[in-house]
């Protein structure tokens, strides 16, 4: 499922026809199944119920998929998200390692009994206050279970908590996404970091604000990005996938680097710039990147053209 | 926030468990000494949310004593505008300090100096003692942690969570730089405090309180600024996540009184994103656009808590007001 890599992770309604059923069509490389913040409350039993036949409909194009569930419905969402196909269950608004390990132990039951590997699939605990943000460590050290951390940025839910207004000219989030990437990345966990590019109109829609955030992203090495709304897919996915040219330079630097530690050096020079140990993991984690870039994409063209066939 | 704990409206009371957010209206304080002869009139005409008194140990008589014998005057005067009032007591000496000065009419004390949990443990169970030798509710005292040493920044989670009573902490940004080694310049072309700001803004939310600070360059310039700049920094300092300042100057009080809150305009907004929301929800949609921004939960949810906040800011000011009007204030 190559469910590694997620440049553009989308947020589909189940309960809307219009959006599922041409979810698939739209090459996202993850949709996620909301049952919570876009349902509304009245609505939610339906939406549970139609989870399963939304796992075959969205991931007709190769997606992964996740959902997302609500905190305060745990034991009752779960049964209805836990299922063959499902890569990811986010759990918004965790704030404690209690709030993780219950939704594990649920988890693992169900993927006992309905015969899909213990464990295999994985746990996202969804930062979204600041109370999440400073209990990060023992959160994200709370299960055996493969954990991604998600969040920590500036999401509506974290800015609600903080009592700050959205869109601001600024980064209003400076520790709380710093801090969780770091304690994830200490503990080598994937993690969503940010890069704070100003939105002051709060509009979700804007393909050209999508190509400014991955940009950004891509340069800081960020691979994975959400998305609220179609046009936001094309540009995240071609914006954080390497480029023919920084795979042309990674591969360079590798063969470079390889040359000078035949020859017993540990520093040496390519096209006037620094080659050194740290420059070589970068390349060699650009080439890794990007061949699982590619291999998804090939497995997502291989599914569309099965789908488009059918 | 979840829909299981929304609140019921923006004028009804908070349903279990839900947060008032701030948690105190705390927009402006300002620091006067007991020795000040003007106290009284200084803290009336500022119509600051908050008075902290400094209270200076003379050294050349029992100081203890001394305080004891005028801090309830002081405590009095400065609440004569309807301002909540603080004493604000040195880590070194807290102990000598809380017992010189704690009376009747305090709302909770401003430790300075603190570097770490021990230091609010300290203070918190001679204020429980003090309590009850001099007729204050249990427990009523709040702890406020002014942060102006690395100590503070680096142990804040353990201080904000070592007593129930920690309320804020106020950022001393002058003095943190020195502590820091940095000289206090509002001279960079960015904050060297960005990051130390969310960092506390962050740990107090965590725990339900809140911090107060300004914002860059304001936060370091000991010259007063016109009051546009005072009203746009303000702003800045709310959308960073405080919930108040400490004003060096008397004339910042009305701004921060009027930006740390939600604006009319901002009201009327709001207004508007729960009525949106209210008819998507009536159809089924639990997420629908007001000029291309998403409207859902926690922006339906965010909308509620503000208007209480703007309402809670107004029922604040006329409780000043009324002060004010006593006859005889």
């Amino acid at each position: 499922m190559n469910n590694r890599v997620s440049r553009c992770a989308m947020f589909v309604t189940p309960t809307n026809p219009r959006f599922i059923d041409k979810a698939w069509t739209r090459g996202g490389d993850v949709y996620i199944l909301d049952i919570e913040d876009s349902i509304a409350p009245a609505e939610k039993q339906r939406c549970r119920t139609l989870i399963r036949e939304s796992i075959e409909k969205a991931n007709k194009g190769g997606a992964s998929i996740y959902v997302r569930i609500n905190k305060p419905f745990v034991d009752a969402d779960l049964p209805y998200a836990v299922w063959p196909g499902v890569d990811r269950i986010m759990l918004p608004k965790t704030e404690s390692a209690a709030d993780l390990r219950h939704a594990h132990e649920i988890i693992l039951r169900l993927e006992k009994e309905r015969g899909i590997p213990p464990n295999s699939i994985e746990l996202s605990p969804m930062i979204e206050s600041a109370l999440g943000t400073m209990n990060i460590y023992e959160l994200l050290t709370a299960t055996p279970r493969k954990i991604y951390s998600q969040g920590g940025a500036g999401g509506y839910d974290m800015s609600v908590d903080l009592g700050i207004e959205m869109f601001a000219d600024f980064d209003q989030y400076t520790f709380p996404v710093a801090y969780v990437a770091l304690a994830a990345m200490s503990l080598d966990i994937e993690a969503t970091g940010g890069v704070f590019i100003p939105n002051t109109s709060g509009r979700v829609d804007q393909s050209d604000q999508a190509a400014k955030q991955a940009a950004a992203f891509h340069a800081a090495h960020i691979h994975h990005a959400g998305a609220l709304h179609p046009a936001f897919i094309q540009p995240l996915i071609s914006g954080l996938t390497p480029t023919a040219e920084e795979v042309a330079w990674a591969n360079k630097v590798v063969d470079a680097f390889d040359q000078l530690t035949d020859a017993g050096e540990a520093v040496g020079r390519l096209d006037g710039k620094v080659i050194d140990k740290y420059e070589y993991k970068l390349a060699k984690r650009t080439l890794d990147w990007a061949a699982a870039c590619a291999a998804k994409d090939a497995y997502k063209a291989r599914a569309l053209s099965r789908a488009q066939a059918a | 926030m979840t829909t299981q704990t929304m609140p019921s409206g923006a004028d009804g009371s908070p349903l279990a468990g839900e947060k008032l957010t701030p948690k105190y209206i705390r927009r402006s304080l300002l620091a006067l000494s007991i020795d000040d002869p003007q106290l009284a009139q200084k803290a009336f005409a500022s119509w600051a949310d908050a008075v902290i008194l400094d209270a200076a140990k003379r050294p050349d008589r029992n100081w203890q004593e001394d305080l004891k014998a005028r801090m309830p005057a002081a405590i009095h005067a400065a609440a004569r505008g309807g301002a909540e009032v603080f004493v604000r007591i040195e880590r070194d000496t807290a102990v000598a300090e809380l017992d010189a000065t704690i009376f009747a009419g305090l709302s909770g004390v401003v430790l300075k100096g603190a570097t770490g949990p021990d230091d609010v443990v300290t203070v918190s169970r001679r204020l429980s003692a003090l309590e009850v030798a001099r007729g204050i509710a249990g427990g009523s005292l709040e702890i406020d942690v002014e942060v102006n040493t690395p100590g503070a920044v680096w142990h804040s989670l353990e201080i904000a969570r070592a007593s129930p009573r920690f309320g804020v902490f106020l950022i001393n940004e002058a003095e943190l730089c020195r502590n820091l080694g940095m000289q206090a310049s509002p001279t960079l072309d960015f904050d060297p405090l960005e990051y130390i700001k969310s960092q506390l803004i962050t740990v107090a939310t965590s725990v339900g309180g809140q911090a107060l600070g300004m914002s860059y360059p304001l936060s370091l310039t000991e010259e007063n600024a016109n009051d546009d700049a005072v009203a746009k920094a303000v702003r800045r300092a709310r959308d960073t996540g405080f919930k108040g300042a400490v004003c060096p100057h008397a004339s910042w009080i009305k701004f921060c009184n009027e930006g740390f809150r939600p604006s009319s305009e901002e009201a009327a907004y709001y207004v508007k994103v729960i009525e949106v929301f209210a008819e998507g929800i009536k159809r089924g949609m639990a997420s629908v656009p007001i000029d291309g921004k998403m409207i859902d939960v926690p922006v339906d949810v965010r909308a509620k808590l503000y208007l209480k906040w703007a309402n809670r800011a107004q029922e604040r000011d006329d409780e000043k007001a009324r002060a004010h009007a006593k006859p005889g204030a």
